[in-house]
């Protein structure tokens, strides 16, 4: 086995400190150092999106990522969506729209949208697919998906 | 994937000798990783050794009035958020975009872009020990290949799975590259090699160097590009086939065009249009000249098809720049 | 009290079926805490992986495991020896069956590999690049052979054999010929040969269609602990706890109560996680180690080595008279088993032409084994292929006829007495008024317009299944119910079981916590596919009901010192009539079952026979390139009929998933196979699934035909909606370009090539 490097991030607001080998993608330190299963593991070839997660505020694979690679930057995962004071609009807005089903490619999309929306505040359909195409859903068709973050952008550019 | 040792110069002239191949270390560049780690997975490769060249600060784009210098660690997002690059350099913005999905543009890299490696399923395939990895045999030619080169294939048959390569050659660019031996710079349009000139390498790229940075010169004021790609699913997918253009147009009459294909040959192929020159651009000349490009295609047993894709993103380039 | 004929209640002021509340599992769901299989961590867990075979078809010569087992990471290494021997005996599954010898050699091959990806050892080490090394150091010897990869090679003469023994069973008599066909099946009914004398128009076509898979984004996985009392416990995502109980208990040897299953959140299934593949791997190599054994597969073995469903060559001929009546239908449905004998071909059958009254039919049904991996159920298996077949020779009908497509299929259409060609008779079904909502949609009724666009039509059917659930349910002091179910919730199941439990009980859906239970905390229930949950474990849920206010009544009545037929309860309060000062709220009631004689827990086991069919119609617009062959989805609308929406949110999410899934199939999803048996796009790269770009949003129209087996109307609804848009994407294609697709995928290269043809 390959000598470990020690690596801190930053993760959802909180500094953690890891020991990974370099092979060790960011999505397997994460679900299986960290503790951090929310975020999943679809295709491990960038092919499904489901593993995404906010790196340095872009939204990026993290099965192509590797864990050595994130010293010192700012991660954020699904677990970081939600706020002590409650669910983030997304979240709200996919639970009650019914855009999930068996709710495995979820926490990417949930991911990828807060990105969306915070880059553009108001986008249009088109937009919101082109955003977001990057990740697969099999069980919903993405009509749901689409409309909970249209939703959800309308509550945002309210509040 | 094998356990590797993970370096990280920041200094470049470092790298040739960390690059340098021994029997028992092989070592290969790492810039965004998107190529690279899918090679590792697929045991493509079983490098000892990542060379990390992300801390040697080669995430630029610089622009002068001469044109744009993008350092080879460039994402490809950072070309689509650049609106001089969008605005003066469409085509390569459009490629850029073009690429795979948000996730994957976030942190692969121009330089990455150009050096990656064919994705045809037999050279992918750990069980088949085709001629581009050292065998005696390409697989392509009488087995499933729709996806593979309809020209200037042979021996081997892959296409160049780069959707910025087309769009760089396009517009004139040039590529330079750091050695043991220090910098060399090397036209866009001689940057890839055909299985006939090299069988192991798409690249010139030798194995103890790296792409440092690609320069576009400014294009001649009035010139339109694009870059048109076609896929069998809405992202997440190679082309197809694909036409980068590059057209200026005074008084109705072309007097610059450069159209390079994508996805039908191994290398991006750059189409002689010089008969487009002088001429006003109309619908049957640009079809006239698609067929002149195409004419001496050699489709295989299954991509046929991409004779007529290549034409109509001819077509439909040239005449959305006019 | 309802007689078996009138289960249904007719109730027509739903105080919750029929409303939208937040699933109960949901927050769990979008804050990332719910637990997936992959995403269990147990101490002194190792990790499993498996080598698979190269080739397509070859006979094992000799395995060395040696250099393996001295890797120092690893703990163990097992080969189908390490399995104990089966009988050839078959299993019901719950959606399929399994013949357990065949069961043992797909897990880990015996003798031969039989498609490229066929498991042949299993390894556990330290950690899953470990455990990837030690594959690289086993050393199979193989003796290659040629492999057949479709039906048409299969039944070739002098085709080579998967099994040297195998003859085809046809009609029920072992033929004695030796063959890749293993069954033969026909259905018939009147004289298929008179009716076509009577037919003015007759179309007769074959089409091909390619493996595809079920596409759900999770891998399989599985985590098994056998214990050092001889207890084995396996966590993983599955559709049936129960199925996986059963086939792991057969597979290891050991009475089933000896294993227990404890079904983790699953990440989509389609019928493609009902057999197992992990799960006696893991338990053997937790055994031989004595530690946890986490095995999930990655996304290449699960295209190469799971369940894809049937490709199949279908013959389908249709005669109609010149006013419009079908006379007669053939078809023959050949189906690909896989590696080894399926039954595919048989729900095929029974769908193909059942959306139509014919009196004269005659269906042939053929199995047949190739070098593919075995096939699975995938979401009304064996129907899509079917209906792609009749829906458009349909199609060509009505344009010879000149009829509009909804009219002759009016004309035609199913009703309650109709006999299908596989026998059974409809009960009251929903077809006719599924077409009669459909000539009426917008969509329908929208003009298209434009250069290469087109509109097409398809019906499907799907018999749904019934099978065993079992519930039960306590009261909570504060009136809130704890309900323990046994159904995987794979799409909201849970809250269409929470509701029709609160329906029961005159309660709100957020007094109900549902809870999906392992098999030892919940009484036998079969698989979460067959779009049986919310039907059959909703029967049971119903009945825990039903106990529950029988029991409460008394509770009252011993309360109140009254007669148990003086208490009346209605909307979750209980009355007594005589006395109507005399009222107590369920809640209130609850906080009293102490002093009435403790807790109160209801129960029940139901395998209710009364199972609702399903019929849809699907509405596409398209829009050809035809300088490039890509077809794009303008418009895409489906009608069905669900009996009764219990929350109607999750029954358009079933309908719109089911055509985006048959969309994926019509235009881009296939295996492609090397020649020599190869599976050349393993992985989502080149598996060409839809994306959101890829999709329009898809227009629901539920039609409620309530389903009179059931008290609530309910109809299974997640199968039937793959059934019509591969047939309707066709047909529009055609209206399109006047080109017409008889093979799927129709991917670009084909339809460009079909136009150039034309031309």
């Amino acid at each position: 086995m390959a000598k470990k490097v020690h690596v801190t991030t930053t993760i959802n607001g909180e500094e953690r400190e890891f020991l990974c080998e370099p092979r060790q993608t960011l999505l397997e330190v994460l679900r299986d150092d960290l503790d951090l299963t929310g975020t999943k593991e679809g295709c491990s070839n960038g092919n499904c999106g489901a593993c995404s997660v906010l790196l340095g505020g872009k939204v990026v694979d993290s099965c192509l990522v590797m864990a050595v690679e994130t010293e010192g930057q700012d991660i954020e995962t699904i677990e970081g969506v939600a706020s002590p004071e409650g669910l983030h609009p997304l979240q709200q807005k996919f639970l009650e729209h019914a855009a999930l089903q068996c709710g495995i490619c979820t926490p990417g999309f949930i991911v990828a949208a807060k990105a969306l929306l915070e880059k553009e505040p108001n986008p249009s359909e088109e937009r919101i697919r082109l955003y977001l195409a990057g990740n697969l859903c099999r069980c919903t068709g993405y009509d749901k998906i689409v409309r909970a973050v249209q939703d959800a952008a309308a509550v945002m550019s309210k509040a | 994937m094998n356990a590797f040792e993970y370096v990280n110069p920041s200094n470049l002239q470092d790298v040739p000798q960390l690059l340098s191949q021994k029997r028992d270390r092989k070592s290969v560049v790492m810039a965004g990783g998107i190529d690279l780690l899918g090679e590792l997975k697929d045991n493509l490769i079983t490098p000892d050794r990542l060379v990390n060249i992300k801390a040697l600060d080669l995430r630029y784009i610089r622009h002068s009035k001469e044109g744009v210098r993008m350092g080879a660690t460039t994402t490809l997002s950072d070309l689509v958020s650049d609106e001089e690059i969008v605005k003066t350099y469409t085509a390569l913005a459009e490629a850029a975009e073009s690429v795979a999905s948000l996730q994957i543009r976030n942190v692969g890299t121009i330089g990455g872009n150009l050096c990656q490696r064919p994705r045809c399923w037999y050279f992918r395939g750990e069980e088949f020990h085709c001629l581009k990895k050292g065998g005696h045999k390409c697989f392509a030619v009488d087995g499933e290949n729709k996806y593979h080169a309809v020209m200037g294939g042979g021996p081997c048959h892959i296409v160049h799975p780069s959707d910025t390569a087309p769009a760089l050659i396009a517009l004139h660019a040039t590529i330079k590259i750091h050695g043991p031996n220090g910098e060399r710079t090397v036209p866009a349009a001689d940057f890839f090699l055909l299985p006939m000139e090299n069988l192991y390498q798409e690249t010139v790229v030798h194995s103890n160097e790296v792409v440092t940075e690609i320069f576009i010169p400014k294009p001649k004021a009035g010139t339109k590009s694009t870059y048109l790609k076609f896929k069998e699913k809405g992202s997440m997918d190679f082309a197809l086939a694909a036409a980068a253009v590059a057209l200026r147009v005074e008084g109705g009459v072309c007097k610059d065009v450069q159209v390079v294909l994508g996805g039908v040959a191994p290398k991006p192929w750059q189409a002689d249009a010089s008969a487009l020159v002088g001429q006003v651009v109309t619908e049957e000349r640009v079809v006239a000249f698609a067929n002149t490009v195409l004419k001496d295609a050699a489709p295989l047993r299954d991509n046929a098809f991409k004779v007529t894709l290549s034409k109509t993103m001819i077509k439909r380039g040239v005449l959305a720049l006019v | 009290m309802a007689t078996q004929e009138e289960d249904y209640l007719g109730i027509t002021d739903y105080k919750v079926i029929g409303t939208r509340p937040i699933r109960h599992d949901g927050v769990d769901k979008v804050t990332g805490r719910a637990k997936y299989g992959a995403d269990i961590d147990l101490a002194g867990m190792l990790h499993g992986k498996v080598l698979r075979s190269p080739h397509a078809h070859a006979r094992i010569k000799s395995i060395d495991i040696s250099k393996a087992e001295a890797h120092p990471g690893v703990r163990s290494v097992i080969t189908v020896k390490d399995l104990p021997l089966q009988e050839d005996q078959i299993k019901d599954l719950g959606e399929g069956a399994a013949n357990l010898m065949d069961l043992r050699c797909n897990v880990l091959a015996e003798g031969k590999v039989l498609y490229h990806g066929h498991a042949v050892v299993a390894v556990a080490a330290t950690d899953a690049n470990v455990a990837e090394e030690a594959l690289d150091l086993i050393d199979v010897e193989y003796e290659v052979l040629s492999p057949v990869l479709t039906v048409h090679d299969a039944t070739a003469e002098g085709a080579p054999l998967l099994f040297e023994n195998q003859t085809t069973k046809s009609l029920g008599e072992d033929t004695g010929k030796k063959s890749n066909v293993t069954t033969h099946f026909q259905h018939k009914l009147g004289d298929v040969e008179a009716g076509f004398e009577k037919a003015d128009i007759v179309v007769e076509r074959e089409f091909d269609t390619a493996t595809v898979h079920q596409g759900y984004i999770e891998p399989q996985n599985a985590t098994a602990l056998w214990n050092a009392d001889g207890q084995v416990t396996v966590w993983c995502s599955t559709q049936g706890a129960f199925t996986v109980r059963e086939q792991t208990a057969q597979l290891l040897d050991l009475p089933v109560s000896q294993v227990k299953v404890v079904p983790m959140e699953i990440g989509g299934g389609f019928g493609g996680k009902i057999r197992v593949y992990l799960e006696p791997l893991a338990a053997v190599l937790s055994k031989k180690t004595g530690r946890p054994v986490k095995m999930v597969m990655s996304r290449t073995e699960v295209l190469q080595a799971t369940g894809p469903t049937a490709g199949s060559y279908i013959k389908c001929k249709m005669g109609v008279t010149n006013e419009g009546k079908i006379v007669a239908a053939q078809a023959t449905l050949m189906y690909e088993s896989g590696g080894f004998p399926g039954n595919w071909a048989a729900p095929g059958s029974m769908c193909i032409f059942s959306p139509y009254n014919i009196a004269d039919v005659q269906i042939d049904g053929y199995e047949v084994l190739v070098n593919k991996p075995q096939t699975m159920a995938y979401r009304a298996p064996g129907a899509t292929n079917a209906a792609f077949a009749s829906e458009t020779v349909i199609d060509e009908i009505c344009e010879a006829l000149g009829a509009d497509p909804f009219e002759f299929r009016l004309q035609n259409t199913s009703k309650e007495g109709t006999r299908r060609a596989d026998g059974p008779t409809f009960p009251r079904i929903g077809n006719e008024e599924c077409l009669q909502l459909a000539r009426e949609t917008d969509h329908y009724k929208s003009k298209l317009e434009g250069k290469a666009r087109g509109r097409g039509v398809a019906s499907g059917f799907w018999f749904n299944a019934g099978l065993k659930s079992s519930a039960s349910a306590s009261v909570n002091a504060d009136g809130k119910i704890s309900l323990v179910e046994g159904s995987t919730d794979i799409g909201g199941s849970r809250a269409a079981l929470a509701m029709q439990l609160a329906e029961t009980l005159g309660l709100k859906s957020e007094d109900i916590k549902p809870q999906v239970a392992d098999t030892d905390s919940v009484g036998e229930t079969d698989v979460t596919g067959g779009s049986r949950t919310t039907f059959a474990t909703g029967w049971a849920v119903h009945k825990v009901g039903l106990d529950i206010k029988a029991q409460m009544i008394e509770r009252a009545a011993k309360l109140w010192e009254v007669a148990a037929e003086e208490v009346s309860y209605v909307d979750g309060v209980l009355t007594n009539s005589a006395d109507a000062s005399k009222q107590m709220t369920f809640a209130e009631l609850a906080g009293k079952l102490g002093e009435t004689g403790g807790p109160v827990m209801g129960r029940a086991t139901v395998q209710p026979p009364g199972v609702g069919g399903a019929f849809s119609t699907v509405i596409v617009d398209v829009e050809v390139d035809t300088e490039t062959g890509k077809v794009e989805i303008l418009r895409a609308s489906i009608i069905q009929d669900v009996g009764k929406a219990i929350h109607p949110s999750y029954v358009e999410g079933q309908m719109q998933g089911g055509v985006a899934q048959g969309i994926g199939w019509a235009l881009n999803e296939e295996y492609v196979y090397r020649e020599d048996g190869t599976l050349a796009n393993g992985s989502l790269l080149d598996y060409r699934m839809p994306t959101c770009l890829d999709l329009p949003m898809i227009e629901t129209h539920i039609v409620e035909v309530p389903n009179p087996g059931h008290p609530y109307g309910v109809r299974g609804v997640g199968e039937v909606p793959i059934v019509p848009p591969p047939a309707a994407v066709a047909n529009a294609i055609y209206d399109a370009i006047g080109v017409r697709l008889f093979d799927l995928p129709m991917s670009p290269g084909r339809v460009l090539e079909a136009l150039l043809k034309k031309d």
